[in-house]
C-alpha cells in the first residue's frame, strides 16, 4: 500500500483515516501473531480498546501507535513514519467541524464515512435522498424534524446539507450515488407543490449525471424487500474496509459492519434494485410526475 | 448465470437467491470483492482449500481480460465489444479498458443474472463519446443475444466477442462449440473472439469443481486445453495462440509466468 492510498481520500477526513490505520494495525498484529490482549497490555489499555482502535472507532495517541508498531516488529523508519503521520492526520477535524454545534457525534461519524465512500447506495421510502434534495425541499424536511428550531438554525442545517452535496459531487473523484427510492418519495409533495416541482425537475437533472443512478420502486411492485425502512450502505475503495450499513433513527443512528448484518442489508438492497425500474426508465417516470405537478399547479 | 427473467405470468421480479452459491458472487469473493453472501464465501473457501490456485487463476483470468481488450482496442483497432457473461463489476471492466484506449468504443454487456445486471447498469457507465448497454439474455440463445445487441452494435463492422470464464456454464449436451460458432457466424470478417476458461489440468482443480458442482450451485464444466483451442477453429489465432492465462502476451515486467489451470486465446475471423 502506498502513502497516497493510505492517505485515503483526502476528502475522507479523520473517520476513514482512523479506519485505514486501524485496518493496518490489525493486519500487522495478526501477521506477527500477537493477541489483542497482549497488544492492549503493551499500551496499558484493554483488549476491547484494541478492538475499537482496529475498527477505527476511537482516536489514536501517536505514542500508542508507536508502541504497537514496535511490538509488531515494524522497525523500518519509512513505514513507521507513514503510519504515524496517518495517526496524526486521523486526529484532524473534518470539513463539517464548523457545524459541530448542530451535529450529534453519530452524524459527524456518518459524514466522515460518507465523504470517504466510493459508492453510496441508499434506499429511501418517504423522502428524496438528502444528497439529491434542493435547498427548499431540504428546508421543508428539516422543519419536519426540528420544529422548535430558530429560522437561523434551520438555514444552517440546510446550508450543511448543500455543503455535503458540494463536497461529494463537486470533486472529480467523488463517490457514485446509487439511490433506490420508493415511488412515494417522488410523489409526496414535501414543502408544497411548487417546492416539489422544483425538486422533481432537479432530480431529472441529477439522474442524468454519470455518477448518479436513480431507480424508482413503483407502487405496482407491491410489497417489497425494503419494508423495513430507509437505509444506506457505504462502500469504500480500500479492499480491507468492510461496507458499513447506516440506519438513521429519530435520535441516533445505527452502524452495522458485522458480516451477517451486512449480508442481510446487502441482500435487501440487491432485491430492491432488481425490483425497481432500471435507471433508464427514471427520466420518463419523473417527467410523468412533473406533468402531474404542473397540472395540479395550473389547476 | 443462474437466475431467470421475471415470470411473464406474475410479473414478479426474479428473486435473488442467497441460499446457494452463485458463480458471479463466488468469483467476486475470490477477487477480493465485497458483493458476495455467506454461502458464496463458504463455497469459495471450500474450493480454495482443495485448489489453492483458484484465487490466482481468477486474478490471472482478469489480467488476461485487461491485456486482451487493450490489444483489441489498440493494435487490432476494434471499437465494438460484445461481452457475454459480464460478472459483477470489478476494477478495470471491459468498457473502462477499451474506452481508455479509444473513448468512442461501444460495449454491450450480456448476462442473465438479475443482480449482475443491476450492478452493471448502475456502475458500468460509459464515457460520453462511447456507449455501454446491458442485455439480459442467455448464452444458450446466441441468436437472441445478437438480435438484442443490434441496437447498440453495428454488425456490418468488426466486433470483439468476449467469452471469459463463461463457457463452462454450457454442458456438453448444449454443444458449446456450436454456440460459439453461431455467435461468430453473425459477425463480419475482421471480428475477433477472446475466450478464456478453466481447464481440467490438475487433480486439485478437477476435485474442487466436482465439489463446487455438488454444492447446489449451477454446475461448471471444466474442459481440456484442446477443447478450449477447438473454440477457435476457423479463426486466425493471434500469437501466441491458445495458452495458459499467464502466457498470453504478458506485460514486459511480469516476470516468469505462473502455472495456472486455465487457457485463453484471441482469434480473428478471416
Amino acid at each position: 500500500m502506498t502513502a497516497a492510498q493510505l492517505d485515503g481520500d483526502s476528502a475522507g477526513g479523520p473517520t476513514v483515516r482512523r479506519m485505514l490505520l486501524g485496518a493496518q494495525l490489525r493486519r500487522l498484529r495478526e501477521a506477527r501473531g500477537v493477541g489483542r490482549e497482549e497488544a492492549g497490555w503493551e499500551i496499558r489499555a484493554s483488549e476491547s480498546k484494541i478492538s475499537r482502535m482496529e475498527l477505527g472507532r476511537v482516536s489514536f495517541k501517536e505514542r500508542d501507535v508507536a508502541d504497537l508498531l514496535t511490538l509488531y516488529g515494524v522497525v523500518d523508519d519509512a513505514q513507521r513514519d507513514e503510519l504515524l503521520s496517518l495517526a496524526r492526520r486521523a486526529n484532524t477535524a473534518g470539513w463539517w467541524h464548523t457545524y459541530g454545534d448542530l451535529l450529534p457525534s453519530w452524524f459527524q461519524s456518518y459524514l466522515g464515512l460518507e465523504a470517504a465512500a466510493a459508492v453510496i447506495r441508499t434506499y429511501e421510502v418517504q423522502f428524496v435522498p438528502g444528497l439529491l434534495q434542493t435547498a427548499d425541499y431540504a428546508r421543508a424536511v428539516i422543519r419536519l424534524g426540528h420544529g422548535a428550531a430558530t429560522a437561523a438554525e434551520i438555514d444552517r442545517r440546510v446550508e450543511l446539507r448543500m455543503a455535503r452535496q458540494q463536497q461529494l459531487f463537486g470533486r472529480p473523484d467523488g463517490p457514485r450515488l446509487w439511490a433506490v427510492v420508493d415511488e412515494a418519495a417522488i410523489r409526496r409533495p414535501i414543502g408544497g407543490l411548487a417546492v416539489m416541482r422544483a425538486q422533481v425537475a432537479q432530480l431529472i437533472e441529477a439522474a442524468a449525471r454519470p455518477r448518479v443512478q436513480l431507480q424508482v420502486v413503483p407502487f405496482r411492485a407491491g410489497g417489497h424487500a425494503g419494508s423495513g425502512g430507509a437505509f444506506t450502505i457505504l462502500r469504500f475503495r480500500d479492499p480491507d474496509l468492510p461496507d458499513v450499513v447506516y440506519i438513521e433513527q429519530l435520535t441516533s443512528a445505527l452502524y452495522l459492519d458485522r458480516r451477517e448484518d451486512l449480508d442481510q442489508y446487502a441482500l435487501a438492497m440487491e432485491q430492491l434494485s432488481v425490483q425497481a425500474e432500471p435507471p433508464s426508465r427514471t427520466p420518463q417516470l419523473l417527467a410523468g410526475v412533473l406533468q402531474e405537478l404542473d397540472a395540479a399547479l395550473a389547476g | 448465470m443462474a437466475e431467470g427473467r421475471p415470470s411473464p405470468a406474475t410479473g414478479q421480479p426474479p428473486e435473488i437467491d442467497a441460499s446457494v452459491a452463485h458463480s458471479a458472487r463466488v468469483w467476486n469473493y475470490w477477487l477480493g470483492g465485497k458483493d458476495n453472501f455467506a454461502v458464496d464465501r463458504t463455497v469459495g473457501d471450500m474450493v480454495r482449500e482443495i485448489f489453492p490456485g483458484i484465487v490466482d487463476a481468477a486474478r490471472h483470468s482478469r489480467a488476461f481480460l485487461g491485456r486482451a481488450v487493450r490489444y483489441l482496442a489498440g493494435e487490432a483497432g476494434i471499437r465494438q465489444f460484445l461481452d457475454i457473461g459480464t460478472g459483477l463489476p470489478t476494477v478495470d471492466n471491459t468498457h473502462e479498458i477499451a474506452q481508455r484506449v479509444a473513448p468512442e468504443c461501444r460495449i454491450v454487456y450480456v448476462d442473465n443474472d438479475p443482480m449482475v445486471l443491476v450492478h452493471a447498469r448502475a456502475l458500468l457507465t460509459s464515457t460520453p463519446e462511447g456507449t455501454t448497454t446491458y442485455v439480459e439474455a442467455n448464452l444458450h440463445q446466441p441468436e437472441e443475444i445478437v438480435r438484442r445487441a443490434a441496437g447498440t452494435l453495428d454488425f456490418t463492422r468488426p466486433v470483439a466477442v468476449m467469452l471469459l470464464g463463461i463457457m463452462g456454464h454450457v454442458g456438453d449436451e448444449a454443444q458449446p462449440r456450436s454456440i460459439v460458432g453461431r455467435l461468430l457466424d453473425a459477425m463480419p470478417s475482421g471480428s475477433y473472439l477472446a475466450l478464456s476458461d478453466g481447464t481440467n489440468t490438475s487433480e486439485a482443480v478437477v476435485e474442487s469443481h466436482r465439489q463446487y458442482n455438488e454444492s447446489g450451485a449451477v454446475p461448471y464444466h471444466l474442459r481440456s486445453p484442446e477443447q478450449i483451442a477447438a473454440y477457435f477453429d476457423g479463426l486466425e489465432l493471434v500469437p501466441p495462440g491458445v495458452v495458459t492465462f499467464t502466457r498470453w502476451r504478458p506485460d514486459p515486467d511480469a516476470g516468469p509466468p505462473a502455472e495456472v489451470d486455465g487457457y485463453c486465446g484471441v482469434g480473428r475471423k478471416p
